[in-house]
């Protein structure tokens, strides 16, 4: 499904916005790159300063669940979430910036849920923003 | 009374309606800018900061640079501010920055409320008599503000403000912040109408000099702000851990 993707606040990946983690910082995640995570929700919390997200992943490692978070509520609606998009049990698609020391984990940007439906931000230390927004509308 | 007498009565209430009828005139030609309504960034929306940034660097004292260089040393590791543990930005940073999220002005003769939506701030902007006293004050991060108008621009004095060095623009308690709101004279490419605000922050106890910056924003026909609750997730995680020292589920 074509989604409507709007563009919604930067600063939130920019160490000094207050959607910065209640634990962590945005500063953390390298947001000059976006890596897919495909898994299964296990938990998914859309709240603020931040959404909390564990997927159960299955690659090359193997079977583990990577605790992801991401932008708060409000922008998460002004991307183009909506309540019941993401559900327990759902196989869904997360592109994050990742963790800049490595390793599991990431900060979640955008989202393709178990319906293809699209949500996602457009951030300007984004480059392939567009690039990514353009695919998941099919364009 | 003599018909003369009666005449220069005449003549005076005709004259005396006149004044007050011009009086009328001359106060309905310049009404007051209603700045009711929810407005958000001007320019790139949903990004913060102030349109025009006060000029760096700062005019620091020695021991205010000094503190604001601790601050900024010791949160360099993990990039933590305070809109991270949900506290609000307080002034001048919730006007300038508020992670741009969009905020509501309420407008009333007497008083101007301002809700960011990041955190819920909100500013109670006084005018006349509707201000509280000096001592009645309540000192804050937004601390308090009071305001007249000069002509169609509205300007705010902040004081009562606490020390914060955690701001972009840190400051002492003894700050004090003057914001001029008026409307642009056009709308913007869009058609919408364009708040500014020019702030000039004085504080002798951390600056030199004063300190200005300029915030724009466009506003949100039939805007909504949505609701910023922040501490739920520190509450939440909280009640997890009450629940597994308990070793029962979460209710």
């Amino acid at each position: 499904m074509k989604r409507t993707v709007l563009i919604a606040c930067t600063t939130a990946l920019l160490g000094f916005a207050a959607v910065a983690s209640a634990h962590h910082s945005a500063v953390q995640f390298d947001f000059t790159k976006q890596v897919p995570i495909t898994g299964v929700v296990k938990q998914f919390r859309a709240i603020n300063p931040h959404m909390q997200l564990t997927l159960q992943v299955t690659d090359a490692k193997g079977t583990r669940d990577v605790e992801l978070e991401g932008h708060s509520t409000n922008n998460m609606y002004r991307s183009g979430y909506r309540k019941g998009m993401i559900n327990a049990g759902d196989t869904i698609t997360v592109n994050v910036a990742p963790p800049r020391v490595g390793g599991d984990g990431g900060y979640v940007v955008s989202a393709t849920t178990a319906k293809g439906e699209f949500f996602g931000m457009k951030s300007s230390r984004l480059a392939d923003a567009a690039k990514v927004q353009a695919t998941a509308e099919g364009r | 009374m003599n018909i003369a007498a009666l005449r220069g009565v005449i003549a005076g209430s005709v004259a005396a309606a006149a004044c007050l009828l011009l009086s009328a005139q001359g106060s309905a030609a310049t009404p007051r800018p209603d700045f009711t309504g929810v407005w958000t960034n001007a320019g790139a929306p949903g990004i913060g900061g102030a349109t025009r940034a006060a000029p760096t660097p700062l005019p620091f004292k020695p021991q205010a640079q000094a503190r604001v260089h601790a601050f900024e040393e010791l949160m360099k590791p993990t990039g933590d501010s305070p809109g991270g543990w949900c506290l609000g930005y307080g002034m001048p940073g919730s006007m300038l920055n508020s992670g741009g999220y969009p905020m509501e002005i309420i407008q009333r003769p007497d008083q101007l409320t301002i809700i960011y939506e990041a955190h819920g701030e909100t500013r109670h902007v006084y005018l006349g008599k509707r201000n509280a006293p000096q001592a009645d004050r309540v000192p804050g991060r937004n601390g308090y503000s009071s305001a007249h108008w000069e002509g169609d621009t509205l300007v705010v004095e902040t004081d009562n403000l606490v020390d914060q060095v955690d701001q972009r623009y840190a400051h002492s308690d003894q700050a004090t912040v003057v914001e001029r709101y008026h409307l642009e004279a056009k709308p913007d490419a869009q058609g919408r109408r364009v708040l500014v605000a020019d702030m000039v922050m004085t504080d002798p106890a951390f600056y030199t000099a004063p300190v200005s910056a300029q915030k724009k924003w466009a506003e949100v026909p039939n805007g909504r702000l949505l609701p910023y609750e922040c501490a739920e997730e520190v509450w939440t995680q909280h009640l997890e851990e009450m629940a597994k020292k308990a070793g029962v589920p979460v209710p």
